[in-house]
């Protein structure tokens, strides 16, 4: 018979066809030793029971780890390895005597063999001719999946002249008669009937995959490889899976070259009868012989596993990894990298600015956002509760500050991420669609952004602009991380465990400072407790930013370079994150006590009773607070959450949570000169999204402050700030004077103490400044107008220092008891709730 | 030795030449490429060789050197191929080494598919389309230009040759008119006996026999409906991982026609069903990746130049435009009157137009496209014919350019986004697969009240994303991908337009001609071909030319902004002084100032308060409207 395409590149094998070949002989019999005695760890022959479940009627391959082979015999290992098409023959004849001698099976069943586990992975760009008949792994997304059909292996002929039998005409790819009956007398070599009862068939399957985004280079289509899947590994790869296929690389013609190379032309030598018609024209060229000069290659595949994780760190996630798994997976350089990353003590930092090299200041939220991409650990309760991992964040801006950017960034970064605008997007384009095909008319689910972005991130620009039905659709993403359509008859349940960073604009265009963020933003209240984080952007002015922004522009403009100067590469901060994203941290009690303290501080802070907040600090806030240490532990590729890691999330949702109430309080005496909201925009410091927007701050007291800096004093501040401050203050004296009936606070230590409070929210020395101004400030007013605490200068009752400092004392309890009381209970009884879950 | 133009009409003959000497020279393949690249240097050679774009298919010898100016549509998968073959003829008895390199089909006697002697090489196939939106200035500035040097060409064996852009071969003296060339070479095929297959040529057998399924199925997939021309399919050998999906290219390569590659013909009785890897591909597939040759021919490639433009005006090396801008400064002059009375009078607009014609991406920092100038005309006359004769006046300007106009229907039933077909395995090309500088004009006036589905949301999203970032999501069915572009996108509009966009221009027309029709076709005919051409190459250089800004115009830049801040934050956002540093950057450019001044810059600070301040008006008027 004539098989000689395959032996294009496997040149070894067509000598092999009558000379015995020894190689083979040499591998059947060391591979059949291998299964016989090869044991686990408890001294059975591992491949044993599988060798009897072989006995079942539906079952034919046997399922070899490879690295179990190369345990065993290394030399016998690289033999399949680089001879595999070779002696793949042998290897399934081993099988097949393996599982005869281990019991009763029909001798003329076939038996495969299927490596798992095969070490090395190429890429489909890399596959070359060279590799022709080795064994290779190669992995892809399948895109084309084509029915299941019956294979001829192995034919039984009938031969029409003298009706003789003739067994076992091997198939090769390619439907081959025998080249002469065998009776002797018989000249026959043409007149054959194929016995379809007496021939052995196997499922055969095409499917055809293609490179995965992390495989391919920018600005290229990517490339696809026909893949043939055969006995048991037929129907395991569904169109949209990523899969493993584990096989080598063969050699296929097209239809009219395998035609005229082979049988054909042979035919067409004797020209007789009715075939001297169709050999003209065309015709008549191929059988002179002429054909086409190129060939195809396919992938020959004996075993079929789910992908694991990209190359190059690529995918973000990915469930049943281990931090191990994924090491193994990098190159020693890669590795080496990633653990030089985890040594830098400025690794936050250097993340954040390498993330957004292009995008000026804003810190908190390029902070905010690298959290994102680490993401919480998801879990369960034991009600079966799922809580998500996913940190969810929003930024609400001014038009024209960078929000798009840092989308646009976040989707550039993250390979599985979605970038859509919520003024374009329906809600059948952001979730999923029934969509009735063309063609077949059959309905079938279109996915939506969302479920594009599962296991990665969903960027929506313009998420106030999104239709209410839209909002709630994703309302249900965001907490079950599923999607549920009924359309059409279809019901279905969808994944979108995705994490989602939206963007939107105020409500007036620009940010009014005067109003809550909830009375900024088109937003349902449900959809906004599910965010995380919320980062306020604001166009401010002052000198310092804007030549800072200048710059930033400006260099964009002038420099030619296309390159940015950052820490880690793009490619490096995938890796570590996908490496770090395999750490499970689990919370360490220190760290818990440090959590219910800062919750109970953040509980306290909010319980100034003004209902018409928008954020209140309920447990939502707590979980946040939960899944953005959890994200700080990991990008520390901690197992652990320690008290640091929970202190930053404390500090960055401290940053986000916004409450900006009327009516502002000023304090400075000459109220007059202040003229509404409009000239309270121009005085702030909102680069930095900050829980007090007590930077407010009047132009004279500017020019005392001798620092320009960011962070000024505050004359004015609202309402509700100013009560939250006050009660704190009220409360922490309350507790001292519980301590100790006796005693009283010197109004400098009051202040320090607050101080010490605030620390998480001061960052410069500025700020401080700023802070004790206001605090002084605030203690005034609370003396002198509002009354509730009393100054006690020289009638003092006990000490009276040597420095002078004013000893402070009294107040109006019974107003202030009651509020504390309150809040303090709902405190506790949230952290009870906590603790159930964890 | 090779003479003259032999390279031209046998260039596989020097490719065996230099296949023989293979045993002594092992880089032979090196050899064949630098030969052609060579022969191809001096400034007129590239003339020399027969345009696919010009010259029908069927006039074009097979095997011979050509040209093609395209667009990379499409990539297929590599292929492997017999890059040294042997053959067995089996009436002398004798084998023979042959080179499979440049060519589809082996030649001569059965190939011995065990010899020792085989080596396999690996091809890439690019599927290529003549670039979308060609103007037709361009196609017959090109066609004429080869006309006219060819002729010039001191060789005598070439010169009829070319000029009859036949496939006749040199040995025949055949004086026939073109219009006989069928007949005559039906008669010769049969004279010859059909001794030579490689004779046969495009009006093969086969197609006179099944005309039927060929031409009518098949969809040469041109990303711009109503596309003429012919799309080939381009062999690569050297370096294919440097050519980039929608890369403009000018390629050289040997034409191969042969009527044995159309398998369609044969896939019908060829199909078994007993042994499906007998057909790795569907009949879809092969109907894509194996189009019969005489409609998609074959180019085998030896050499391609990427173009930075298509204007045939200018030399295509970017290298040398630099040297042009001193020469064009005073054309914008006259480009500005012209366009002025183009646009009714208004200079501003004018002015714009012509900042938007030179805009360029020419850099990309992360995700952000530098040097992209959407411009939004609104104003523009609703009902009236008048966006379709700005659209002639920028097609006479513009190397390639395409008016898409926003009708509901248009945006509800377009085709914009590229798709992946997985049956057919190729990329389905939509409107927006559009090489780079390619003017889009999105005609807003033609958009009507009513319902946009869910394809028109996406084109909308698509339009804007282009717009924004200069991207193309293409759609991979399981997820998208994302293809960098660099097109000029130019929204008429009659108010604000629905669509993002860099700068928006109202239009504010101080003529008010009885007919504007007429009027517009005046101003257009007044100008003469030598005048246009002068515009094109304006336009084609300024926006090829490099830009710097000093240091020290850093600095002025940077104190200005912050001024300018300090008297009114809302006047001047971040987003302004990056507008503003582009309208600088093409207003010097314009002006054929490859570098900013302190004089450009306050020019653009002034021309954009102009602009500002009617935007600003006009919103008024709008607002005191009841």
């Amino acid at each position: 018979p004539s098989v000689h395409l395959m032996e294009l590149g496997a040149e070894a094998a067509h000598a092999g066809l009558q000379v015995r070949d020894e190689l083979s002989e040499k591998c059947q019999k060391l591979f059949l030793e291998f299964l016989e005695e090869f044991q686990d760890k408890t001294g059975d022959a591992l491949y044993l029971s599988d060798a009897q479940e072989l006995i079942r009627p539906e079952r034919n391959t046997l399922t070899v780890s490879f690295s179990n082979i190369e345990h065993y015999n290394q030399q016998l290992a690289t033999t399949i390895q680089e001879e595999y098409y070779r002696v793949y023959p042998c290897l399934c004849r081993a099988v097949r005597h393996f599982a005869r001698d281990h019991g009763n099976i029909p001798p003329s069943k076939e038996f495969y063999v299927a490596f798992s586990d095969f070490p090395s992975r190429q890429k489909i760009r890399e596959l070359s001719a060279a590799r022709i008949g080795t064994l290779l792994r190669i992995s892809g997304q399948v895109v084309r999946t084509h029915p299941v059909h019956p294979e001829l292996v192995s034919g039984t002929f009938l031969c029409l002249d003298c009706q003789s039998v003739i067994k076992d005409v091997e198939q090769q790819f390619k439907y081959t008669q025998p080249t002469i009956c065998k009776n002797p007398v018989c000249a026959n070599r043409r007149r054959f009937m194929l016995d379809t009862n007496k021939s052995r068939f196997v499922d055969f399957q095409k499917v055809r995959i293609q490179e995965t985004q992390a495989e391919l280079p920018r600005g290229c289509i990517p490339r696809s490889m026909e893949v043939i899947l055969r006995a048991e590994a037929v129907e395991t790869a569904q169109a949209g899976d990523r899969c493993d296929f584990t096989g080598t690389l063969i050699v296929v013609p097209d239809v009219s070259a395998m035609a005229f190379a082979g049988t054909r032309a042979e035919t067409s030598s004797r020209v007789t009868g009715k075939e001297g018609f169709e050999a003209d024209g065309i015709q008549g060229l191929k059988a002179l012989g002429v054909r086409e000069l190129s060939y195809r290659l396919a992938f020959l595949a004996n075993h079929v596993g789910p992908t694991n994780p990209r190359f190059g760190g690529k995918e973000l996630r990915q469930e049943d990894q281990t931090a191990e798994s994924v090491k193994n997976q990098m190159t020693v350089q890669e590795w080496e990298k990633v653990f030089e990353m985890s040594q830098d003590k400025n690794l936050y930092h250097n993340l954040c600015t390498s993330l957004f090299p292009t995008i000026h200041g804003n810190d908190e939220i390029k902070r905010g956002i690298l959290l994102m991409l680490f993401g919480g650990v998801a879990k369960t309760t034991m009600e079966g509760t799922s809580l998500r991992g996913d940190i969810n964040v929003c930024i609400v801006g001014d038009p024209s500050t960078s929000k798009s950017q840092f989308l646009k960034h976040v989707e550039d970064f993250a390979p599985r991420a979605v970038y859509t605008s919520g003024k374009a997007s329906s809600a059948a384009g952001l979730t999923a669609a029934v969509v009735k095909d063309e063609e077949s008319h059959e309905f079938v689910i279109e996915a939506g952004a969302l479920m594009l972005a599962d296991n990665g991130v969903c960027c929506i620009d313009e998420f106030d602009k999104m239709d209410l039905k839209d909002q709630v659709a994703i309302h249900e993403a965001m907490e079950q991380q599923t999607i549920s359509i009924t359309k059409a008859g279809v019901k279905a349940t969808l994944n979108a465990r995705t994490s989602i960073l939206a963007a939107a604009n105020p409500i007036d265009g620009r940010y009014n400072r005067a109003k809550s963020l909830k009375q900024n933003v088109n937003m349902s209240a449900p959809i906004m407790s599910r965010f995380d984080l919320f980062f306020i952007l604001v166009d401010e002015c002052n000198e310092v930013t804007d030549y800072a922004i200048a710059r930033r522009i400006v260099d964009l403009h002038a420099r030619n370079i296309e390159s940015v100067e950052r820490v880690y590469s793009t490619e490096e901060i995938q890796r570590y994150i996908l490496f770090a994203r395999q750490f499970q941290p689990k919370i360490t009690s220190e760290a818990q006590e440090f959590v219910v303290d800062q919750y109970k501080r953040l509980r306290q802070r909010d319980g100034g009773g003004t209902t018409k907040s928008a954020w209140r600090i309920t447990v939502r806030q707590l979980e946040s607070m939960l899944r953005l240490s959890e994200a700080m532990a990991r990008l520390y590729c901690s197992d652990e959450v320690h008290p640091k890691h929970v202190k930053e999330a404390f500090r960055l949702l401290n940053k986000s949570i916004i409450r900006v109430d009327s009516p502002d309080i000023n304090f400075d005496q000459e109220q007059d000169d202040n003229s509404g909201n409009g000239e309270m925009d121009k005085g702030q410091n909102g680069a930095e999204v900050n829980g007090h927007p007590v930077e407010a701050m009047d132009t004279d007291e500017v020019e005392k402050q001798e620092k320009p800096a960011a962070a000024k004093p505050a004359l004015r501040m609202s309402f509700a700030e100013y009560k939250k401050v006050s009660n704190l203050l009220v409360l922490h004296m309350q507790k001292m004077e519980q301590l100790d009936e006796e005693s009283s606070l010197k109004k400098s230590e009051l202040i320090n103490w607050y101080l010490k409070e605030m620390e998480s929210e001061i960052d410069s020395e500025a700020e401080l400044v700023a802070k004790k101004n206001l605090i002084e400030k605030v203690l005034y007013r609370l003396i002198h107008y509002d009354h509730i605490i009393i100054e006690l200068t020289k009638t003092g009752l006990k000490k009276i220092s040597e420095d002078g400092d004013e000893p402070v004392m009294e107040e109006d309890p019974f107003l202030v008891m009651i509020q504390y009381a309150d809040d303090l209970y709902f405190a506790n009884h949230n952290i009870c709730f906590f603790i159930v879950i964890f | 030795m090779p003479t003259v133009h032999d390279w031209i009409s046998d260039p596989l003959g020097v490719v065996e030449g230099l296949f023989a000497q293979s045993n002594t020279c092992p880089d032979w393949e090196k050899k064949v490429v630098e030969y052609f690249k060579e022969k191809l240097k001096p400034n007129d050679a590239h003339t020399w060789v027969p345009s696919l774009n010009d010259v029908p298919l069927h006039y074009l010898k097979p095997n011979s050197l050509v040209k093609f100016r395209c667009m990379v549509q499409d990539m297929f998968d590599p292929e492997f191929f017999m890059g040294v073959y042997e053959t067995n003829d089996p009436t002398l008895d004798s084998k023979q080494v042959k080179c499979g390199k440049y060519k589809d089909i082996t030649e001569g006697g059965q190939v011995d598919f065990n010899s020792r002697n085989t080596v396999t090489s690996e091809r890439q196939t690019f599927y290529c389309v003549p670039i979308p939106g060609e103007s037709q200035w361009v196609k017959e500035i090109s066609f004429t230009w080869t006309q006219k040097l060819a002729r010039v060409v001191p060789s005598t064996s070439y010169v009829p040759n070319r000029h009859k852009r036949s496939y006749e071969e040199d040995d025949e003296m055949d004086t026939q008119p073109q219009q006989m060339k069928g007949v005559r070479a039906q008669s010769s095929a049969e004279s010859h006996g059909n001794i030579e297959p490689k004779r046969q040529e495009t009006e093969a057998p086969s197609h006179d026999s099944s005309p039927s399924h060929c031409t009518s199925s098949l969809d040469l997939n041109f990303p711009l409906p109503g596309e003429k021309g012919p799309a080939c399919l381009v062999k690569v050998y050297e370096d294919w991982d440097g050519f980039k999906l929608n890369d403009m290219l000018e390629v050289f390569g040997i034409l191969s026609v042969d009527p044995a590659l159309s398998v369609i013909a044969d896939e019908r009785e060829a199909s078994s069903l007993l042994h499906p890897t007998e057909g790795m591909e569907t009949v879809e597939e092969q109907r894509v990746h194996s189009p019969p040759a005489s409609l998609v021919p074959r180019l085998h490639m030896l050499y391609a130049q990427p173009l930075v433009h298509n204007n045939p005006l200018l030399p295509s090396r970017s290298f040398y435009l630099n040297f042009y801008y001193i020469f064009t400064l005073h054309f914008k002059a006259e480009l500005l009157t012209y366009l002025t009375h183009v646009l009714l009078g208004d200079s501003l607009a004018a002015e714009y137009l012509i900042l938007h014609l030179i805009s360029n991406v020419y850099s990309r920092r992360d995700v952000l496209p530098l040097g992209k100038f959407t411009l939004n005309l609104s104003g523009c006359p609703h009902s009236s014919p008048y966006t379709e004769h700005l659209y002639k006046v920028i097609q006479q300007l513009v190397p390639s350019s395409y008016r898409l106009c926003m009708s509901l229907h248009n945006m509800n039933n377009q085709r914009m986004v590229p798709r992946k077909d997985y049956t057919a395995n190729r990329l389905v090309s939509g409107t927006l697969q559009l090489a780079n500088n390619t003017s889009l004009f999105l005609d807003e006036t033609q958009l009507e009240q009513g319902q946009l589905d869910a394809t028109g949301v996406r084109n909308i999203t698509a339009l804007g994303n282009l717009i924004t970032w200069q991207k193309v999501d293409y759609d991979f069915n399981y997820h998208q991908m994302e293809f960098s572009c660099n097109i000029n996108v130019l929204i008429t509009s009659e108010g604000r337009s629905l669509l993002p966009s860099d700068c928006q221009v109202h239009l504010r027309p101080t003529l008010n001609p009885p007919n504007l029709e007429e009027y517009l076709s005046a101003v257009q005919v007044a100008q003469v071909p030598s005048q246009l051409n002068k515009y094109r190459i304006y336009l084609s250089v300024a926006r090829a030319l490099n830009y710097t800004i000093s240091d020290e115009i850093t600095k002025a830049v940077e104190e200005d902004f912050v001024e300018m801040r300090k008297d009114d934050p809302q006047s001047m956002s971040a987003e302004d002084l990056h507008r503003l540093l582009v309208v600088a950057r093409l207003l010097s450019l314009s002006n054929g100032q490859n570098t900013l001044s302190r004089d450009g810059w306050m020019k653009a600070k002034q021309l954009e308060a102009l602009r500002m301040s009617r935007t600003q008006q006009q919103k008024c008027v709008n607002g005191n409207e009841p």
